[in-house]
Parts: structure tokens; C-alpha cells; sequence
């Protein structure tokens, strides 16, 4: 007989809890848990003792915090190994862009990328497909040449799931991107000057966000 | 279908086809956790770096190959584990002991006095943190990871029936140094 197998039905319970928590248990297990819980006065604290490890374990792993360029670095092994990017891809041209533009004065830096939104809507980007349960992918009937619009990198560690819930809630729209260096360009409904920075601004404060080049900007009375 | 709810499966589809775009995209949604682990093994992030931008250059060239028998998110991590492995047994450096004894509570301070300057929160992730290397990986596998029993015993490659006993002895321990510590939760 293994450990396994001798273990007391607490102590099975107890081994199956993480299991529980984490959505993977099924079939008889997840029975046996579930009647336990049902059942057994204890076993509820025992699922608050486990709950506490599942935080604790969370915040031990989250503690550590990946480099920032990580992403760009492993772009670039990636083209190491993989060669030149072909010529249909065609998306590296953005992030250059990008790149440059950043490191622009402001006021410089938000014509340039006025001046990049016409090539921006005629680039072929990698298709991010049409509407999603958070947000929505710009498609031709918003008229992409006349939206206000920014350029945004995320950080390499962010999560798609909160960077989508984000953009479902604030109304934002990914209209092309990631480029080799993840930059995507987002709409944004704005109808004045005053709406515009209020969303870039909150853009820029998510701790997702890498970066933020302000582009089209909604001109107040105009 | 678009970026956030395209499944890893079908990202890994379009890798195999050569797409570079789709391997940045499970890149960004899978490299902090791979790395995590990765530092987890190791104790060392600079190796984590390493071993993670390799994870997904393997991904890459082993897409084509890719059959599916398993959540792209349990590969990936079979991958980081045997890369971590390889490279420990090439190094075999101190620091890895010095990292160990790193992690154990400090002796000078009795659980009471470690008690008072930390809460029940922070206690228990410092005794995550001191657990022996096989548990703690199986309490990162199953809490941190959403790994399955099964799943876990394929990124490990080892049995289930022995998954449940390292998660057992693993939440064991845990109990006992909460005891020690003043937090006593009934089991073990």
C-alpha cells in the first residue's frame, strides 16, 4: 500500500483541497470533497486554511518581478534563430516608428504620430479578429483615419485578461498591433481635448502599460 | 476570434506555421509565470531569464510537433522544469546552497518572536518559501500554476499517487510551522 493510499480520509480531504480551489478536481474527488465540505464541521475552516495558502503562494510567486525588456529581448533571439522577418509580416516598420517617437520632446512627439495614423490604417497588422466578450477590434466602419488614437506598449508581463477587461471598460479599441515589439495602436473615443488626456492619462497609470505616445487628439470646438 | 480569446492551441497552431506574432503573443501571456517558476527551481533570476527566453525558443522550433495531449500553459512548464533541471546539474555552484539556507527562518528568532513581527499572511509565505524544493514546487504547480494533479505529474514526470503525497507532506509542514508559529489550524 502507498503513502498515498494510507492516508486517513482528513488527510486525503486535506491533499485534494488545493485541487478543489484551483477548478481541476473532478469526477468521484470532487464529489468526496464537496460531500466532506458539506459534511464535516472542519472542513470549512480547512478551506480557509487552504484559501490563506492559495494568497500566500500567489503573493510568494508575484513577488518576483521579470525584466521589463524581456519581451524585446526575446524578440531578437527570435529573429536570431529564425532569420529575417519575411516581407508579408511587414510589422517591425511600427515599432521602429515607435521608438523613435518616444524618444521625441512631447510636442514633436504627438505630431509625428498624428502623421503616423494615415500609414497606420493602410498597414497591414496582424489580424486580432472581430468583437470579443471585452473589448473590440476597430474595424473599417469607424472610419480609423479621423479616430483619436495612441500608441501603446504593454509591459511584457501583463496580463491579456486584464488588459482586455480595461479596454471593455473605457470604450477602447485595439485598431492594429502588436508589432515585433508589442506596440499596439488603440483608438480612443474622445470628443474633446479635455476627454483625450483623461484616457491617455489613464492609460499610461495601468500597471500594464509600458508606454504611451499620445497620436490624434479631438480638437476642442473644431 | 480576436488576441485575448484566441486559445493557446490555436496560437500554437500559427507558430507552427511560422508566425512570430503568435509565439510574442504566448510569450506575453505565459512568460511571468514561466519565469516565476523557473526561479523558483533555481533561486536565481538571472538564470530564470535565461531559461525562460529558451522555453519559448523551444516553443518555437518544437510547434510543428505539438499534438495537444496537454494545456500548451502544462508544456511550457515541462519544458522550463527540464531546462532548470539540465542547467543545475551543468552548475552545481554554491549559490544554490547559499539560496537555501537563504530561505530557512531565521535561528535566531523563536517562531514567538518571528510571530510578532509578521502576520499570519506573511508567515505563511515565508513558510512557503522554506519548503523543501519538491513540495514547494507542488504547491506553486497546484496554487499558483492552476496545474491538475495529472498536470503536475507530467511537468515533474512522476506519478500521481506521488503528487498527492508531496502535496500532502507539502500543506503538512505547512501546518506544523503555523503551529509553531502560534497559528494553529487543526491539522495536521
Amino acid at each position: 500500500m502507498s503513502a498515498a493510499e494510507k492516508m486517513s480520509r482528513r488527510d486525503e480531504m486535506e491533499t485534494l483541497l488545493p485541487f478543489y480551489l484551483n477548478g481541476s478536481l473532478e469526477g468521484a474527488e470532487l464529489e468526496a470533497v464537496e460531500e466532506w465540505l458539506a459534511s464535516d464541521p472542519a472542513a470549512m475552516a480547512a478551506l480557509g486554511e487552504a484559501e490563506a495558502e492559495f494568497s500566500g503562494t500567489a503573493a510568494a510567486n508575484e513577488a518576483i518581478r521579470p525584466p521589463a525588456d524581456a519581451l524585446s529581448r526575446f524578440a531578437k533571439a527570435l529573429d536570431a534563430e529564425a532569420g529575417p522577418v519575411r516581407a508579408s509580416a511587414g510589422q517591425s516598420w511600427l515599432a521602429k516608428v515607435f521608438g523613435r517617437v518616444t524618444a521625441m520632446p512631447a510636442g514633436v512627439a504627438w505630431a509625428a504620430a498624428a502623421a503616423l495614423l494615415a500609414l497606420v490604417v493602410v498597414q497591414s497588422f496582424e489580424q486580432l479578429g472581430g468583437k470579443g466578450n471585452d473589448f473590440e477590434i476597430a474595424g473599417a466602419e469607424d472610419d480609423l483615419a479621423k479616430l483619436p488614437f495612441a500608441l501603446v506598449k504593454f509591459k511584457p508581463d501583463a496580463k491579456m485578461s486584464d488588459i482586455a477587461a480595461f479596454l471593455g471598460q473605457n470604450g477602447l479599441k485595439i485598431a492594429g498591433g502588436p508589432t515585433a515589439d508589442g506596440v499596439f495602436h488603440l483608438t480612443i473615443p474622445a470628443s474633446t481635448a479635455a476627454d483625450y488626456d483623461k484616457l491617455v492619462g489613464l492609460i499610461a497609470a495601468q500597471p500594464f502599460a509600458e508606454a504611451v505616445v499620445q497620436g490624434r487628439k479631438p480638437v476642442d470646438g473644431g | 476570434m480576436n488576441a485575448a480569446t484566441e486559445t493557446d492551441r490555436a496560437l500554437v497552431d500559427r507558430v507552427a506555421k511560422g508566425d512570430r506574432a503568435a509565439v510574442r503573443l504566448l510569450f506575453m501571456r505565459h512568460h511571468a509565470r514561466i519565469y516565476r517558476f523557473v526561479a523558483r527551481q533555481t533561486g536565481s533570476e538571472m538564470m530564470a531569464d535565461d531559461i525562460a527566453n529558451e522555453v519559448f525558443l523551444e516553443l518555437w522550433r518544437q510547434a510543428p510537433g505539438f499534438e495537444g495531449r496537454s494545456e500548451v500553459s502544462t508544456w511550457l512548464l515541462g519544458i522550463a522544469r527540464f531546462k532548470a533541471l539540465s542547467l543545475l546539474r551543468k552548475k552545481k555552484e554554491d549559490w544554490i546552497d547559499d539560496n537555501d539556507a537563504a530561505q530557512v527562518p531565521d535561528a535566531a528568532d523563536t517562531p514567538e518572536v518571528v510571530t510578532m513581527k509578521e502576520d499570519k499572511a506573511a508567515a505563511l509565505r515565508r513558510f512557503v518559501n522554506a519548503l523543501p524544493e519538491e513540495h514547494r514546487t507542488v504547491i506553486d504547480l497546484a496554487y499558483y500554476h492552476g496545474q491538475s494533479v495529472t498536470e503536475i505529474g507530467e511537468v515533474l514526470n512522476i506519478p500521481v499517487a506521488t503528487v498527492k503525497t508531496r502535496m500532502f507532506y507539502a500543506r503538512k509542514k505547512l501546518g506544523e510551522a503555523l503551529k509553531a508559529a502560534g497559528y494553529d489550524r487543526g491539522w495536521p
